[in-house]
């Protein structure tokens, strides 16, 4: 029924603005795909493309109405959720990390813009100019009665000649007498600066020229050299050849250039944690404790919400109790912990000197693995059980009171009907929202690194892991703490480990939540 | 007929009895039940009256005894705002900009969104909906590998969104937003009978117009709601603004507070608490007006599950 009234009013005047934007943003994608392709990131540039190809698709053609409400939306969760998801998998597979963050085409660029000073070589005699801001300029004069040429840092090297406003006359040697903005150096000045100078790389890469010694300057070359057909680089000084190993150009004798580049490595992180005990044992710990700590925390703050929705009933003043009780739910989580760890500092805090003064001493809340784990899930209860509160009150609400008619009859007391009525019927209300919490506390980043990192730290462990560490703040550890250490690829293979984790408990989930929508 | 009184008197006494004990274990009861929720009170509220109280505390030392420390001043707060190192309004500025035009752009997109998978029929719009709600499950902070180079290499071509810039944040605020929001609005337009937009587009209105006149004016509590929560997730995140920014001056305010605790050895509570206060009022005040909402949403959730 759209096509029909949209067909009605299509006119290429009402069709003008649109095809305006539309266009526009065509030209930009287009500008963007190839820079990207030109420096060889392939994967971006294939899902911008993708993306790019679909915005056109829906918003140039009249027919597609109801993509057109959806766009947007569905172009941003492409290519910011979708995309990052693939690209997890992609980077996995590679050795990206520290030392090897470049594609091959950009690390071969810095590899190649190396230069060298060569023995033989195009060679200058020269003179020294310096400006009022402390810049110095050669002027070159070439062997081959060549006219002179003035060479700046960084800007290309421009053949003048004399006398025409910027390049005054030329002396008996042939060196200009004034150059705009510039002094003339006396060979006297110079002798003392000649250090100075001879680390100045003057002109534009690749046109560049140093000076080698007090009377002549030469052109440099590039050090290294690409051999597309063979994939390897040579050192053009020495001759040694470099051929790429796992992402580095390495020599025979086992010399390594700077930077790598990002190559794929197959399956081998996946190798590393399943195969290498030195990995495997330890992240088995952190993902043993990451469950321990998710089942403990929903437990607990269900346990505490319950008490909070049940207990206090009937008590006269229940809803101050409540209000009161509901405190901590708006509070960001950032905050809360950041309070809690405070309370907890072992000579400033304020918990560990009433601890003392009331049993004697106080435990290493930062330092104990089991006390710092201890203090991880009461501080989680703390935050979360207002939230179970809430979702257990609205459950108990939708429970009719006929089902405990009979129960009274039967003469069961407060607890009996707890246990055998109440109980059972919330729990299989709650379980679609138990185990999304238990999904979020597998993953509950902020509490466990804002807290203490992850520590204390597990000792004899190839890489950093600490004892409270659950696999994301792993993950964060590997990836973001030590960009020296960094290694992208080991951090993106246990991702993919907790994305097959949270897709089996949204499975799951989804299960639950339908069984219980057909009763 | 002789055994009536016994009978009776041997019903009373029991019954009396049962009356007083059950009304002593009311009592009890009752008793116990305060303690409890004196107790989880406690619990509940100390952090929160220690934070106000260390806030006002000149001494910045928490080991007072009291919580109400004794010459309470502003002091605190103060340096808080004028500290040569750290630019705490700019964090806070920043953390306006950043969650402002997330939810602007998400309330935008979303009631798009939503009125489109309620009013149009296409094909697959069932599995359309079920892909919204999957791809949703998975947090950004597990892609935050990928984030960070995926954005690194946008950065490369177009600095406003790449790393270390408020473009990249709103940008993963914004499409992390979407998934369950938009099945939000769409439900809640669900319930608006078609009727309404039919009469709207025989009398000529176009999808825009019907959407523009007869149907937003309808849902504005919906979009509050989704511009609420969406404004406090994007506020109160830390790890991917942690993750993203890099400069001082672009902290938002949650990666700037962390930043207390983290830099100096011997953190200064007072400026720390001072922080906290001032951070949360924010999200407090928005929070308690639009409370019955979102608890609403939450307790819908979990009946019809």
């Amino acid at each position: 029924m759209d096509t029909k009234t949209n067909k009605a009013r299509f006119s290429f005047f009402s069709f003008l603005p649109n095809l305006l934007i539309v266009g526009t943003f065509l030209v930009f994608m287009i500008w963007l795909i190839t820079q990207m392709l030109h420096d060889g990131l392939y994967p971006i540039a294939a899902a911008v493309s993708a993306v790019a190809v679909f915005v056109v698709l829906v918003y140039l053609r009249p027919r597609f109405t109801p993509m057109r409400w959806l766009g947007v939306g569905i172009a941003m969760v492409l290519l910011f959720t979708l995309y990052p998801i693939i690209y997890t998998v992609v980077i996995s597979t590679t050795n990206m990390g520290a030392g090897h963050l470049r594609t091959k085409q950009q690390a071969l660029d810095v590899i190649e813009s190396l230069t060298y000073l060569p023995e033989g070589g195009e060679t200058f005699e020269w003179a020294a100019y310096l400006d009022v801001q402390g810049d110095y300029a050669l002027w070159l004069i070439p062997g081959n009665e060549a006219p002179g040429m003035l060479a700046k840092p960084d800007e290309p090297i421009d053949a003048l000649s004399p006398g025409d406003g910027v390049v005054g006359e030329l002396d008996d040697d042939g060196y200009p007498t004034s150059i705009e903005g510039y002094q003339r150096l006396e060979r006297k000045d110079v002798i003392p600066i000649l250090d100075t100078l001879g680390e100045i790389t003057f002109g534009e890469a690749p046109d560049t020229v140093r000076i080698r010694s007090l009377s002549s300057a030469a052109s440099l070359q590039a050090l290294y050299k690409y051999d597309e057909e063979m994939d390897t680089v040579i050192n053009q000084q020495t001759g040694d050849v470099y051929q790429p190993v796992d992402g580095t150009f390495t020599s025979e004798s086992g010399e390594e250039l700077i930077p790598g580049y990002i190559t794929s490595i197959g399956l081998h992180h996946f190798e590393l944690f399943l195969g290498n005990p030195g990995y495997r044992d330890p992240l088995g710990r952190i993902f043993l404790w990451s469950l321990t700590f998710a089942v403990l925390s929903v437990a607990l703050s269900w346990a505490v919400g319950l008490i909070v929705t049940i207990m206090f009933d009937d008590l006269p003043g229940k809803r101050y109790i409540r209000a009161l009780l509901i405190i901590p739910w708006p509070i960001p989580v950032l905050i809360s912990v950041l309070i809690w760890r405070s309370l907890l500092q072992p000579d400033v805090g304020v918990i560990p000197p009433i601890l003392r003064s009331i049993i004697g001493s106080s435990p290493a809340w930062f330092q104990d693995p089991f006390w710092t784990r201890f203090a991880l899930v009461l501080v989680n209860v703390w935050l979360s059980y207002p939230y179970f509160y809430v979702i257990t009150a609205g459950a108990l609400r939708s429970i009719p009171e006929e089902i405990y008619a009979a129960a009274v009859v039967d003469g069961a007391d407060a607890w009996k009907k707890f246990r055998y009525i109440t109980f059972p019927l919330l729990l299989r209300i709650l379980t679609p929202l138990l185990i999304a919490s238990f999904t979020f506390n597998f993953n509950n980043f902020n509490l466990i690194y804002i807290f203490n990192q992850g520590n204390p730290p597990m000792p004899g462990t190839i890489v950093p892991m600490g004892y409270t560490d659950i696999l994301i703040s792993f993950v964060f550890k590997l990836a973001f703490v030590n960009s020296n250490v960094a290694n992208y690829g080991l951090a993106a293979a246990i991702t993919i480990i907790l994305f097959l984790f949270v897709s089996v408990m949204v499975i799951v989930q989804v299960r639950s939540t339908k069984i219980f929508a057909e009763e | 007929m002789t055994t009536s009184p016994g009978q009776t008197t041997e019903q009373t006494i029991p019954g009396s009895g049962l009356l007083q004990t059950r009304r002593q274990r009311r009592l009890i009861s009752r008793g116990i039940r305060y303690f409890i929720a004196l107790i989880l009170i406690i619990f509940a509220v100390a952090p929160v009256l220690w934070v106000i109280g260390a806030s006002l505390n000149p001494a910045k030392s928490l080991v007072g005894g009291t919580i109400w420390p004794k010459n309470a001043s502003l002091i605190n707060f103060d340096q808080l705002f004028n500290h040569p190192q750290y630019d705490f309004e700019g964090w806070l500025l920043n953390s306006f900009k950043v969650s402002g035009i997330s939810t602007i752009l998400t309330v935008l997109i979303t009631i798009s969104a939503g009125y489109a998978l309620s009013r149009f029929r296409f094909k697959g719009k069932e599995h359309f909906q079920t892909a919204i709600l999957i791809i949703n499950v998975f947090p950004a902070i597990l892609a935050m590998v990928a984030l960070r180079s995926m954005f690194q290499q946008i950065g490369l071509f177009i600095e406003q969104i790449g790393l270390d810039s408020h473009g990249a944040l709103i940008l993963i605020y914004t499409s992390g937003a979407m998934g369950i929001n938009v099945l939000m609005v769409k439900a809640f337009i669900d319930t608006i009978p078609l009727d309404i937009d039919e009469s709207a587009r025989v009398e000529g209105a176009s999808h825009f117009q019907t959407f523009r006149y007869i149907i937003f004016p309808m849902i504005i509590p919906m979009t509050i709601t989704v511009g609420v929560l969406t404004f406090m997730v994007s506020y109160a995140d830390f790890i991917i603004a942690r993750v993203i920014i890099q400069s001082m001056d672009k902290l938002t305010v949650m990666v700037g507070l962390n930043l207390f605790t983290t830099i100096r050895f011997d953190v200064d509570f007072g400026m720390l608490t001072a922080g906290a206060i001032i951070a949360a009022i924010p999200i407090i005040l928005i929070y308690i007006p639009l409370q019955k909402y979102v608890i609403g949403g939450l307790t819908a959730g979990a009946v019809r599950a």
